[in-house]
């Protein structure tokens, strides 16, 4: 932490001999003030261009949505908002479609992310190395995410075709009985992760080689010199090395799990899609959302299911925070 | 390499990243009209926001209109995916701003445009030469007082495509006359055509339709109550008609007569190209697509027959913005485009159905045929089916919602869901959907 | 203020003792120090690099297959797996009805300013939360990172109908202002910021009476390049993909990449190979940028250490 050191050089100057000339007085207490102002400014200032944006275009319409969700209003007559109080969030407690909803959110979520983070986790650490042709493979990681989701779901969708897809050909000519990708629950979730995995692997893995061509290169000579073998120096130099990089992309990529939707879209193909399959064995969060938004358009409950995934990360992370607590307390 | 310098360099360019930005900003005009269109002397411009399937632009009618009024440019855009289009249109109509001068509008919209937004477009009712559709075609864009909000383009008369190859494999009669005397009258018969297909069928992998939702949506729609009655009351779980397409579709998806595709998404065309289904019920817009996805493979394999009875699906109208400062020009275009002759000439080009009656009399459109089914006469078999339409057709506001949630239930069906399970849950969904 | 570095140190300890306070230019030979790549690589990470970079590549390599063949062709069993002859046809036929050029034009300048400003913004409000301490820093980082977790669909309404306000609707600015900063950007930079950037740098910055900004300019951005290029690509890919919000507040007139493909789905039958040969088209801009960019990852931090 930069802290105790930094204040103590920076903001506490020691007061200048006294029987200096006036002038000179003048102008180093000026000097000082400016200098205090500096330290104690500069960090508002610096985080105030995000603020500003966030707060001109980002809050009114967060405002609004919460305003709406109070609301019985439809997206063709959005002048005309009926007050229903609470009505929509005890609607949505007892839809079964939203415990369906958060059900397979959480499912795709955990299949779709955990594999994608260890994966890339490796594939950051083989980029690292030193090789030839270096610029080549992380150019190809990156393939995946210069791709619209629009897409590559367009392009899983027909690889997954049940009758004509390019997997289930491959399946027949050794001799597998063809899978309803998009019909049967487990292998539609399957279907839609691989479709997220395929575009976040190399972007997670780029940020992690980012942080660690940071680590300093006497970390691992030590721990060489220590006798660490290579595995040993993965776990005890280069993950703790990039830990805060880790973090936020489980936090990123678990906001994206919980606001997953394209993928699933796409890939049921039309009405289908909105609704997560013909069963909704494949809706989550976010197509409930957008389904009681841009298909019934009803917004007043679409922005009820959009508060609802966002107190549902918030406990999330509450229930991540109470955990990190009460270990260190047992530990 | 100084840090100064360094730092000026960074100065500079960052400086130069403000500029390009307040440029961006500097290009911002003002649109203070409602609309896109504008006039200025003699020179008029006219905006149209179009989507997937209208056939207004392809045709070049746009141009000629351009060429015989000097001074109209006409700026037309068509979205591809209806929906999108829809939400965006809602957005804009909501806001008062960013619309076009004209703005199309599908048919499984017209009620809400007319229940919510009619203050919003132009009234038709006293514009000359508008006399000229199919009676239940207007009826379904005026509003209760009368006010008529667009001009109508096309309709959905229904047809069965078949394939003649299969038909012979199955020991069915080949030719479109016969074919059509087999299910003359009522959709049991053509199931029942369905089961004979698959007892006498030799070889594998073909089905006898390509969904059980393209029967149900082609019995529904040929009632003049579908989902909701004329007082805008829900009747979907009451009305019969609903609940014998429903019984007829989930036999056909129990006794897998169909190859339990979706319609119009990417597995259906791959089904077409490789031929996995023998018959599909086919509005007349839905040719164009057969021919072109199942490829000069098969050309001349398919033809086309009569439906056992007259519906309607699909179809679309032409609205013009009231506060459009071309609003007279744009409802001339308007009716201009959906005059006879012209509606007439897309049909010839591309194969949407008139909603003109008098087009539909037009003897060069009885005259159409077609070479990739076969040489069927489809100006004859579409315009007799235009005919049989019911005069009345009652639409609901959720329509298009409720459509698409039977077809899921159907598909539920296909994969093995018992009938009586599949329509609670229908029920359910569409109770939810529409509350 | 010439930076000449002092002699390498080759036994200096990880991290500089507080009590002696590097001086000027020692970031620079902490950085040099940082620079090291571990090992060479062995035959096993070639190979599994390999069927990564298959995986990554081929359903790109797909997409490029369909839009090579013809329409019906592309949905025909088995799947075609070599080109076919109409790729540059499609290519240019997709340029024709999607009226790219202009499109290009737009999302160039709409993702580059977005990525500029997006990476300056939040180097510089990472750089503040990792690094400067002041009050309510972690209330205001939480608020950030609480903003990441608000669905982004449902603001379109009340955006739109500011933009409309503004006067700004089918205009680039409705597209570029709300996402000139992103939390996300934030985030990421004060994640790498506090383990990349040293205390003692910016503690021998504050000695040598720097102020902030100079600090900002001259230790934390050097040391913040990578990140900064690896930001700076993701965003210009965020935004040059973005479709949903583009499609509403622009119009064909003047319309993004993605807005400008979705012409290609109207008019009668979709042409499945016309819809790939327009995805190709809209990535390939992108692909061309990585390549470059992926040099100035490679280069990165040993760069900035050696120019010095």
């Amino acid at each position: 932490m930069a802290t105790s050191t930094t204040k103590a050089l920076a903001g506490e100057e020691p007061p200048g001999p006294s029987h200096a000339r006036d002038g000179k007085e003048t102008s180093r207490r000026r000097g000082a003030w400016l200098h205090r102002l500096d330290v104690k400014g500069a960090p508002y200032a610096f985080v105030a261009p995000f603020f500003v944006v966030f707060a001109a275009f980002s809050f009114y319409p967060l405002v609004y949505t919460s305003w709406i969700s109070l609301h019985d209003v439809e997206l063709a007559t959005l002048d005309i908002m009926e007050w229903v109080a609470f009505d929509n969030y005890v609607d949505l407690w007892g839809d079964s479609r939203f415990w369906n909803a958060v059900q397979n959110t959480i499912t795709i979520g955990v299949i779709s992310t955990v594999p994608q983070l260890l994966m890339a986790l490796g594939m950051a650490h083989l980029l690292n190395y030193r090789m030839r042709a270096s610029l080549f493979f992380r150019v190809a990681s990156l393939v995946p995410y210069a791709t619209s989701v629009g897409a590559a779901a367009l392009v899983f969708t027909m690889i997954y075709e049940r009758d004509f897809g390019m997997i289930n050909w491959a399946l027949g000519t050794v001799g597998i009985d063809p899978v309803n990708w998009e019909a049967d629950k487990w292998p539609a979730q399957v279907a839609i992760s691989t479709i997220v995995i395929w575009r976040w692997t190399g972007y997670n893995a780029l940020l992690y080689l980012a942080a660690m061509q940071a680590i300093p290169a006497e970390r691992y000579e030590a721990a060489s010199l220590d006798g660490a073998s290579r595995w040993q120096q993965f776990t005890h130099v280069t993950v703790p090395g990039i830990r805060s990089t880790i973090v936020f992309t489980i936090v990123l990529s678990t906001i994206g799990a919980t606001q997953l939707f394209g993928e699933p879209l796409i890939f049921g193909q039309g009405p289908n899609g909105v609704t997560g399959g013909a069963n909704n064995q494949y809706q989550t969060l976010g197509l409930l959302l957008y389904e009681e938004g841009w298909k019934n358009y009803q917004m007043g409950r679409s922005a009820t299911v959009a508060w609802a995934m966002f107190m549902l990360l918030v406990l999330a992370f509450l229930a991540q925070r109470l955990i990190k607590r009460l270990r260190s307390r047992t530990s | 390499m100084g840090t100064l310098g360094s730092l000026r360099r960074k100065a500079a360019a960052t400086a130069a990243a403000v500029g390009a930005l307040s440029l961006v900003v500097g290009c911002s005009g003002d649109s203070d009209s409602v609309t896109g269109g504008s006039k200025d002397g003699d020179k008029v411009t006219i905006t149209m926001g179009l989507f997937g399937v209208m056939g207004i632009k392809e045709t070049g009618l746009l141009e000629e209109y351009e060429k015989n009024n000097p001074g109209v440019t006409i700026k037309a855009e068509i979205a591809g995916d209806e929906q999108t289009y829809y939400t965006a249109l809602q957005t804009k109509l909501a806001a008062g701003k960013g619309l076009k001068d004209i703005q199309g509008i599908e048919i499984g919209r017209a009620k809400e445009i007319t229940e919510t937004r009619a203050d919003m477009f132009a009234d038709f009712a006293d514009i000359p030469g508008t006399d000229h559709f199919l009676p239940w075609k207007q009826s379904q864009i005026t509003t209760k007082d009368g006010k008529v909000l667009g001009l109508g383009t096309d309709i959905g008369p229904m047809a069965v495509c078949y394939r003649k190859d299969y038909f012979e494999k199955a020991g069915l009669p080949t030719d479109r006359e016969e074919v059509s005397k087999l299910w003359a009258g009522d959709w049991k018969k053509y199931v029942e055509v369905g089961r004979t297909f698959k007892k006498n069928f030799k070889g594998d992998g073909v089905a006898y339709t390509d969904s059980a939702s393209g029967l149900f949506n082609a019995m529904v729609y040929g009632y003049p109550e579908q989902y909701y009655d004329e007082q805008g009351d829900l009747i979907y779980d009451t009305n019969p008609a609903v609940k014998e397409a429903w019984a007829l579709a989930s036999d056909a998806a129990e006794e897998d007569l169909t190859a339990k595709l979706r319609q119009f998404q990417p597995g259906w065309d791959p089904g077409l190209s490789n031929g996995t289904f023998a018959t599909a019920v086919c509005p007349a817009w839905m040719l164009s697509h057969i021919s072109e996805k199942a490829g000069d493979v098969n050309k001349g394999k398919w033809d086309v027959a009569r439906a056992p009875k007259g519906a309607n699906w699909g179809g679309s109208f032409l609205g013009v913005i009231e506060e459009s400062p071309v609003k007279e020009e744009a409802q001339k275009l308007v009716a201009w485009l959906t005059a006879p002759e012209q509606q007439a000439r897309i049909f010839k080009d591309l194969g949407n159905i008139p909603s003109s009656q008098k087009a539909l009399e037009d003897p060069t459109v009885k005259a159409v045929k077609n070479d990739y089914f076969s040489g069927a006469p489809l100006g004859e078999i579409f315009g007799a089916a235009a005919q049989e339409i019911p005069d009345k057709q009652v639409l609901g506001r959720k329509d298009g919602t409720i459509k698409d949630t039977f077809s899921q239930g159907l598909a539920l069906v296909e994969q093995g869901t018992p009938r009586d399970e599949a329509w609670k849950t229908t029920s359910e969904r569409v109770k939810k959907a529409v509350r | 203020m010439t930076i000449h570095s002092l002699p390498a140190r080759t036994d200096a300890p990880a991290r500089t003792e507080p009590d002696q306070p590097a001086r000027r230019g020692g970031g620079r030979r902490l950085l040099r120090e940082r620079a090291g790549r571990t090992h060479h690589a062995g035959p096993l990470a070639y190979v599994l690099l390999a069927v990564m970079a298959v995986l990554s590549i081929f359903p790109l390599y797909w997409t490029m297959v369909a839009a090579s063949t013809d329409n019906t062709r592309v949905s025909q069993t088995p799947p075609p797996f070599l080109p076919g002859p109409n790729l540059f046809g499609n290519l240019a036929r997709a340029w024709d009805e999607a009226a790219m050029g202009k499109a290009m034009i737009n999302s160039t300048i709409v993702a580059g300013v977005i990525a500029l400003s997006t990476v300056f913004f939040a180097t510089l409000a990472g750089f503040a939360f990792a690094k400067l301490r002041f009050k309510g820093r972690n209330i205001l980082l939480m608020l950030v990172i609480g903003t990441m977790m608000v669905p982004p669909q449902l603001g379109v309404v009340p955006l739109f109908m500011m933009m409309s306000e503004l006067g700004w609707s089918q205009q680039l600015p409705a597209v570029i202002f709300p996402t000139l900063v992103s939390a996300v950007g934030v985030f990421f930079m004060r994640q790498y910021l506090s383990e990349a950037l040293p205390d003692e740098l910016v503690e021998a910055g504050r000695v040598d009476g720097a102020h902030s900004l100079r600090i900002f300019w001259s230790i934390v951005l050097p040391v913040a390049r990578p990140a900064m290029a690896v930001l700076f690509m993701i965003t210009f890919v965020h935004a040059w993909n973005d479709f949903f919000w583009p499609f509403v507040v622009l119009d064909m007139s003047n319309p993004t990449v993605p807005v400008a493909l979705t012409q290609l789905s109207a008019g009668y039958v979709r042409d499945q190979s016309l819809i790939m040969a327009g995805a190709l088209l809209g990535t390939l801009p992108l692909l061309a940028m990585f390549i470059v960019f992926g040099r100035q990852i490679v280069s990165g931090i040993m760069a900035g250490a050696v120019k010095g």
